[in-house]
């Protein structure tokens, strides 16, 4: 007998959730911060000459993604002020806190990708001065660059990583509930880092350089690269979802409610529009030849990797844990954690690239490859 | 100011918040814990050797909810949140339908999955098993209310943190009961020391056969119901309806989270 569809409810109260539209934010700007961080490593550390003229840019980018993430989480709290209990309190949970983990890989990967950034940059600065850099210190600070990446890469899987530990370490809530959260997150993360990227790399070579030009062969290249990124989610998600709905104990109920209920938003949306049509443009040559083509990839995977944040941080929440069915979730406009706080968050973004971009010479040494290649 | 007695000032000014800053750093000196444990306040220590816990025996419940409001006057529960609450279900199909209550208060579990997820240590577990917050530590990053499988935790508006049943321990350090079973009217929610075998609840856990919710979310808790239909056990993630009256009658429901099944 099913017992469920036997069951009515007829009176019980909303329990309350804590989290809102910040949180989907936070997770696209820490996951994309990372996916910029790997981008800019193909060159550093592994050595891949095709991608040395973005390496700077986007190490950059990462930076700036990292420094502004951060302020979603401030403004999620319910106390802002009480930050300094954080550090002081609650050690015995270290071990089974994600959130602890959480806070000090938030500090300590801005702080290396600035390292790297100022070692990167360093002949540029020190140039500047009127000193001069010697192929000895070239060489140092090359190793010093190789050295910082390679002990940042696991730096940026594990400070994107995490947050898929927070939402997989949530058993009560199905749609968190799985190990594979952590490498889900990763995955989607290289689609929006990649799709950001895409999208910023043009305005700022068209605008900002002094070559003014966009090297076409790099943009079909990253849409190549995304839409390799979105094959590696699409197999992920694959397993997690086929491997949840289908042979999940009860908890595939809950999933068959919310997906059942969230078709359009998820399926059609998030899967077919922002995921497979990128795909396709990135491997059918046609479009990935056409700047426009590749553009509207770029924007449609990053947006599409946002949605599918929401759809998971705020899409767990809606199911219900002691009453029925979904829950309903309407953003505020105006306040804490509301549509304005995001809105926000982005111009610190925007207003945290133009003083990066502005500070460090990336257009200098962008120009070096675009020139010597002539 | 003569110079000499402008050096005394500053040599005074400065030793003063020498001593002061030394004072606070050892106030908020790292702790495993938080400073209300580490300085043995009795309200999170708890009493040693015991193990508080409820039974709720549904044969007795008429779903009266005169323990909801009994709560929400003790501990002065903000409008539209609940420490305990007891849904109302009705079961079978027609004609063989009969209906259901559900008192629901925290459990507080031996293995609390709010607990271990605090990154602050203001919610903890007191020797005697009660799951309390500390509402002067908590940072309100909500990771407990998501944590716990039983929606039993709350952000209370007034403090800003995360709240939720403290199982009246005010009221208990002072040998009284909690408050939603001293007014429980059919008497189906017993309250005592699940570490004394003489006590109340333990004889009625040894008489009759009881459960918990949701066994299966290895939450291990302590507070038990005797005659729950195996309907509403899990809580099964059922069809939309649900009718929040104190909601409706608060002209609430269009909140930041409402429930979607009206
Ligand atoms: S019922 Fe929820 S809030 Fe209460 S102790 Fe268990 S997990 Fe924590
Ligand atoms: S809301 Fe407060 S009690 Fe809950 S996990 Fe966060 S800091 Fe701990
Ligand atoms: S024990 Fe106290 S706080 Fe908990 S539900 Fe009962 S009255 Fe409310």
């Amino acid at each position: 007998m099913d017992f469920g569809s036997l069951l009515h409810t007829i009176s019980s109260i909303t329990p309350d959730r804590p989290w809102g539209i910040d949180i989907p934010n936070y997770f696209w700007f820490t996951g994309s911060s990372a996916a910029a961080f790997i981008i800019s490593s193909f060159a550093h550390v592994f050595g891949m000459k095709e991608y040395k003229p973005i390496a700077g840019f986007s190490l950059l980018l990462a930076f700036v993604l990292l420094v502004a993430a951060p302020m979603n989480l401030i403004d999620d709290l319910r106390q802002p002020g009480r930050i300094i209990n954080f550090f002081f309190y609650g050690w015995e949970n270290f071990p089974t806190s994600p959130m602890k983990w959480g806070v000090l890989l938030l500090m300590a990967y801005p702080l290396l990708i600035l390292a790297e950034a100022i070692v990167l940059y360093r002949p540029y600065f020190t140039m500047k001065k009127g000193a001069s850099y010697t192929k000895e210190q070239e060489e140092k600070d090359h190793r010093l660059g190789v050295l910082l990446g390679a002990i940042g890469i696991p730096l940026a899987l594990s400070v994107h990583g995490y947050t898929g530990y927070i939402l997989g370490a949530v058993h009560a809530i199905p749609l968190f509930h799985t190990p594979i959260m952590p490498i889900l997150f990763l995955a989607s993360a290289m689609v929006s880092g990649t799709g950001l990227l895409i999208i910023l790399l043009p305005i700022f070579q068209k605008f900002f350089t002094d070559f003014k030009r966009i090297d076409y062969a790099m943009m079909q290249r990253l849409a190549r690269l995304l839409a390799w990124f979105i094959v590696i989610d699409l197999v992920i998600r694959f397993f997690w979802l086929t491997f949840a709905i289908t042979f999940n104990n009860e908890e595939k109920y809950a999933l068959k409610l919310f997906f059942g209920e969230n078709f359009w938003e998820v399926l059609i949306v998030d899967y077919v529009i922002c995921l497979l049509v990128p795909m396709a443009i990135g491997f059918i040559r046609f479009f990935s030849r056409s700047l426009k083509w590749v553009l509207f990839a770029g924007v449609l995977s990053a947006i599409g990797v946002w949605i599918f944040r929401w759809n998971t941080v705020i899409g767990g929440q809606s199911i219900g844990k002691t009453t029925p069915f979904l829950l309903e979730y309407h953003p505020h406009v105006f306040g804490f954690d509301s549509i304005l706080s995001v809105v926000s968050n982005w111009s610190l973004l925007i207003a945290l690239i133009a003083a990066i971009m502005a500070l460090f010479p990336w257009d200098k040494e962008m120009a070096n490859y675009y020139t010597k290649e002539q | 100011m003569p110079s000499k007695s402008r050096r005394e000032f500053v040599k005074k000014a400065t030793s003063l918040i020498g001593v002061s800053t030394l004072a606070s750093t050892q106030a908020h000196a790292l702790s495993l814990t938080n400073p209300g444990r580490d300085a043995k306040d009795a309200r999170y220590v708890g009493a040693e050797g015991k193990r508080f816990g409820m039974v709720i025996d549904l044969r007795k419940c008429v779903g009266c909810q005169a323990c909801t409001s009994a709560c929400k006057s003790e501990n002065k529960v903000p409008k539209e949140k609940f420490r305990t609450y007891v849904p109302e279900y009705e079961l079978g199909s027609y004609p063989n339908v009969r209906k259901a209550f559900l008192p629901q208060l925290c459990n507080h579990c031996a293995e609390p999955s709010c607990v271990s997820v605090c990154p602050t240590g203001a919610t903890f577990a007191r020797k005697d098993g009660i799951v309390v917050v500390d509402n002067e530590i908590c940072w309100g990053c909500g990771y407990c209310i998501n944590a716990c499988p039983y929606d039993k935790r709350y952000f209370n508006p007034i403090t800003n943190v995360a709240d939720k049943c403290t199982l009246c321990a005010h009221r208990v350090d002072h040998g009284l009961l909690p408050a939603c079973v001293e007014s429980c009217v059919g008497g189906a929610r017993v309250f005592g020391d699940l570490n004394d075998p003489s006590s109340h609840v333990s004889q009625l856990l040894s008489t009759f056969p009881a459960t918990v919710l949701k066994p299966a979310s290895g939450t291990k808790p302590r507070v038990f119901y005797i005659a729950l239909s195996g309907e509403i056990q899990s809580l099964p993630y059922s069809n939309g309806i649900l009718d929040d009256a104190v909601r409706k009658r608060e002209g609430a429901l269009h909140k930041e989270w409402s429930s979607k099944g009206e």
